[in-house]
């Protein structure tokens, strides 16, 4: 395995390969570590003081390493029954990678390991039950799963020693906020343990630190990648051809290549061009496991020099050397270039080479404001969500079902640990109320009581994530059902009169019904925004706002330069000026008549377009009677709006919109939408008032769904839209 | 005759001789019911009998009519039934007369019932108007006459140029009976006309007003005239006939 090395001067007393245990300094040589990487330097001293740890570093320096070698270390000393380590990492198919590796290592220093995930046999469950390794391997859902077998749980009571691996995963979601509190209720029952969190690189680690510590102490090491960063961006061509030669060209570089892509039909389609050169894979979620193991292998053993991957090459895995990064499209978001980027190199030379190929004219300046700021390592921060209702109710019933019986203000000491549940005691009543309406436990007075639909509950819900269901898409021109997407990208990025693209062809949005999307085919119009199915990855408002700003400056030789890029860009430009157009910028917004109604060219990123787009959608459909469909991009949105309502009323409405009234605006166009309801219904999941299999479609839903109006439910949904789909505050 | 529509309800007042306060399909129970299929939650029944009592205090009715469904589970009746039906009768009869129209739910619902308040299945006539549940063949009587059903649980949702305004809401259809279905003796200038009223009950899904005629639910639906159907939200607004409201939906 590769990794970066920073040998210390000779003159140094001690490295901290010295202050390991001698049995893990002769395991560490044997597999190639002769000298430690900088992380490992650093981090190691810190962690072997027992001290609560984050470590920021990219993928391939060793990262997990800095975190085992100490701990293995520790579990050399100590004796006793039970699991004395966690390592725990989100990934749901488990890294095949850090097991190997993890079981080489505690084979060879006698320690015992295993695994444990959704997967694992039974026979293997059985054999960790009644002899507990010392070290297990497993996820955030299986973690909840341990506290619900009584001897499980009792092999709890010895661990010593956490560590959670990608934990930037994790921290801004509600898998994180739910791992949060199974940490804090382990400390309650095994007492306190060394936390230890590996990192890719973020724009505030110290969050990170407290999502995975609460209050206590913490310390930090980052590893910079920033300093490590050659990033160069290009312009690719506007059509799919000349893109295609641009990759191509890439391509004739020598060493191994990986070619990032944004979705997956992006994917396909560039490995079929390109599949002519004979050394190239595709590499993405939709292809089967035994394809993707094959393609991972043959990229690591030279078969084939490049593999075109979406995300799901992100994590981890290690593929060999790579000597080159290819991002096609704009990355969107800075801490996916650096990730992404950062998988180049590794071995002699310490920089990463990428190459961003720019597909369009925002698609250009968004890559050039992406790679300034990668370089000077301004990643976007993660925000860990605060107070989930639903999360909270997820743990208070596995609480309720670990003890049986147990007293309010003892659950709400557990849970305000966490920093993701702070100060949360009116939500925990709110929240144990709402339960007691479904049943999921019982209230005495101060007591929360165990209901017997509990433990079925929890079994189906050991985990945040939803169940992704499948949506018909029926055209109603041939009356036949023409594929399906999933429902959280219809609900998430649909609307009525909304045209996307699916198996090549354009469809527009007529209605999105309960499991059905019924269309037409469309032809592509000016001022229409096509989503993707695929990977929706939504471009920050800070980057947006950037690009906004380039547009006014113009200064594109302080971002870029590479001519090709700065020619094309300034030639768009210098149309729009020739046209007496006014660019829109991050100052200037503005509106544009269009066949269909009104195109907003605002500057503000996809989530505080989304705010701002279905504020001015209810407001106007309020004052001039009609229905008015959105669709939304980063730097610009269509309002669908009769004749009679142009650029100018929309304009009005703007400048009579209050910011202070957009939030109440915003809830009530909400709640009408599929998405809404959806997640309504997934928050409602969680609280037990819907069972992972209800048969609900039989009962009118949405009659149902007024039922959770005004409860900790309808605003726990609004909570999570609010801030994972709409920036309310940026707008 | 006239025909007073109570909104929130939705419950239809009929006055001629007399005032019949008709409600359709109040499913009390159905909370279990939800409950089999994975949905918890506490019974609404409080809620939903206090919406029907201020019906009767606003309409001031002679009579009250429940027009089929009265309770959910079938075939057996749950525990929350037992528990909660003989009270909300009880609540009913305190205040106006009770007659029931029994629906395909209501098995064994005699039991809450006091002698004179069961209407045969085939229906009845009262005042002048037929009434009966709808899953079963009406009397030949009621033929010639308005006839009002429920069981159908008939819907509308509003669409417009830009997308869907308004789902599934409790309405009525209004329609003559195509010929088919007229007993043979039936004279040709009697006004057989079929009333579908909404159900009551806020969870029991619906029926689209389009799709009512060939749903094949209850003898009636094919009955219906498209020819001359009338589509009404629940407060009486006249909003057209099926055919114009879902006019994607044809064939």
């Amino acid at each position: 395995m590769a990794h970066t090395s920073a040998p210390l001067p000779r003159s140094a007393p001690e490295t901290a390969a010295d202050l390991l245990d001698p049995r893990v300094r002769e395991v560490a040589r044997r597999r190639g570590f002769a000298e430690l990487s900088e992380a490992q330097e650093q981090a190691i001293p810190l962690l072997l003081e027992g001290r609560n740890l984050i470590l920021v570093a990219p993928t391939g320096t060793g990262k997990t390493e800095s975190a085992a070698f100490p701990v293995f270390d520790r579990l050399l000393r100590v004796a006793g029954p039970g699991f004395k380590a966690l390592y725990i990492t989100p990934l749901r198919s488990l890294n095949r990678d850090i097991l190997a590796r993890m079981q080489w290592w505690c084979r060879e220093l006698g320690l015992s390991v295993g695994v444990r995930h959704g997967d694992t046999p039974q026979n293997e469950r059985r054999k960790q039950s009644l002899s507990p390794p010392d070290l297990l391997i497993t996820t955030p859902e299986t973690l909840q799963a341990l506290f619900m077998g009584r001897r499980l749980r009792e092999h709890l009571k010895n661990v010593r020693y956490v560590i959670v691996d990608e934990i930037h995963e994790l921290a801004d979601s509600k898998r994180g906020a739910q791992l949060a509190v199974a940490l804090e209720r382990l400390a309650a029952y095994a007492g306190e343990f060394q936390r230890i969190g590996l990192s890719a690189t973020v724009g505030n680690p110290d969050e990170i630190g407290r999502f995975l510590c609460g209050a206590r102490p913490f310390a930090l090491v980052e590893v910079s990648v920033a300093s490590h960063l050659d990033i160069s961006v290009r312009f690719a061509g506007e059509d799919f051809a000349a893109q295609t030669r641009a990759v191509d060209r890439c391509l004739d570089a020598p060493g191994s290549t990986l070619v990032f892509v944004n979705t997956r039909v992006t994917a396909e389609a560039l490995g079929h061009q390109i599949f002519p050169r004979g050394d190239v894979e595709v590499h993405h979620g939709s292809l089967s496991r035994d394809v993707r193991v094959d393609a991972e292998e043959r990229f690591r053993n030279g078969e084939i020099r490049t593999l075109i991957a979406t995300s799901s090459m992100e994590l981890g895995i290690d593929i060999g050397h790579i000597e080159h990064v290819v991002q096609f499209s704009s990355p969107r978001q800075v801490s996916r270039l650096v990730q992404r980027v950062g998988r180049a190199g590794h071995r002699l030379d310490a920089v990463s080479r990428g190459t961003i190929l720019a597909t369009g004219f925002d698609d250009l300046l968004e890559s050039l404001v992406i790679a300034r700021r990668a370089k000077a390592n301004e990643c976007e921060q993660i925000v860990p969500p605060s107070g989930a209702a639903d999360v909270l109710a997820n743990q208070v019933a596995a609480i309720a079902v670990e003890y049986g019986e147990i007293e309010v203000s003892r659950v709400r000491e557990i849970v305000e640990r966490s920093s993701v549940f702070a100060g949360c005691g009116p939500l925990l009543d709110a929240v144990c109320r709402q339960m007691a309406e479904h049943r999921l436990i019982r209230l005495d007075g101060s007591r929360i009581i165990r209901t017997g639909r509990a433990r079925r509950y929890l079994i189906e819900n050991l985990s945040m994530i939803h169940d992704e269901r499948k949506m018909e898409i029926f055209d109603i021109v041939s009356r036949r059902t023409v594929g399906t997407l999933d429902e959280s990208f219809v609900v998430g990025w649909m609307h009525t009169g909304a045209v996307f693209i699916t198996k090549g062809q354009l469809w527009r949005v007529l209605e999105i019904g309960d499991g059905q999307v019924t269309v037409e085919p469309a032809t592509r119009a000016k001022g229409e925004v096509p989503s993707w199915e695929g990977e929706q990855i939504p471009v920050p408002f800070a980057v947006a706002r950037e690009v906004g700003a380039l547009r006014r400056t113009r200064e594109f030789d302080r971002y870029s330069s590479d001519p090709g890029a700065i020619r094309y860009a300034e030639e768009m430009l210098a149309r729009m000026d020739q046209g007496n157009f006014p660019v829109a910028s991050d100052r200037l917004i503005t509106l544009e008549n269009a066949d269909e109604g009104v195109v907003c060219n605002v500057c503000g990123g996809h989530k505080a377009n989304e705010a701002l787009a279905r504020g001015l959608s209810v407001l106007l459909s309020a004052r001039y009677g009609t229905t008015v469909g959105i669709e939304v991009g980063a730097y610009r949105f269509l309002l669908r709006l009769p004749e009679n309502v142009r650029a100018l009323e929309v304009q009005e409405t703007i400048a009579g919109l209050e910011p202070a009234h957009l939030p109440g605006v915003l809830k009530l166009v909400l709640k009408r939408t599929a998405l809404f309801k959806w997640k309504l219904v997934q928050v409602a999941k969680k609280f037990g008032a819907i069972d992972a299999d209800a048969d609900y479609e039989r009962f009118s839903i949405h009659r149902l769904i007024s039922l959770f109006d005004e409860t900790v439910i309808a605003d726990e949904a609004y909570r999570e839209l609010f801030s994972d789909y709409m920036d309310v505050d940026a707008a | 005759m006239r025909l007073n529509f109570v909104e929130n309800g939705p419950a239809l007042l009929v006055e001629h001789d007399r005032r019949v306060l008709v409600i359709a399909d109040l499913h009390i129970g159905i909370e279990s019911g939800l409950e089999r299929h994975g949905v918890h939650i506490t019974s609404r029944s409080t809620a939903r009998t206090d919406r029907a009592l201020a019906c009767i205090e606003e309409t001031e009715p002679d009579l009250l009519l429940l027009l089929g469904d009265v309770k959910h589970n079938v075939p057996v009746t749950s525990r929350q039934e037992y528990r909660e039906l003989p009270g909300i009768l009880e609540a009913f009869r305190d205040r106006v007369p009770l007659h029931v129209a029994p629906g395909n739910h209501d098995g064994g619902i005699g039991r809450f019932l006091e002698p004179g308040e069961l209407l045969p299945p085939g229906g009845a006539l009262i005042d002048g108007v037929g009434y009966l549940h709808g899953h079963t063949h009406p009397d030949p009587r009621l033929f010639g006459h308005l006839i009002i059903l429920g069981h159908h649980h008939p819907v509308v949702s509003l669409i417009d140029s830009v997308g869907c305004a308004a789902r599934a809401r409790p309405a009525y259809l209004y329609s003559g009976l195509a010929a088919s279905c007229l007993p043979e003796e039936t004279p040709p200038e009697s006004r057989s006309r079929l009333l579908f009223v909404p159900a009551f009950n806020e969870f029991a899904g619906g029926i689209d007003v389009g799709r009512l005629w060939g749903s094949g639910l209850g003898p009636l639906s094919r009955c219906i005239d498209e020819k001359t159907a009338e589509v009404f939200l629940a407060d009486g607004t006249y909003v057209g006939s099926p055919a114009t409201l879902c006019p994607g939906d044809r064939g």
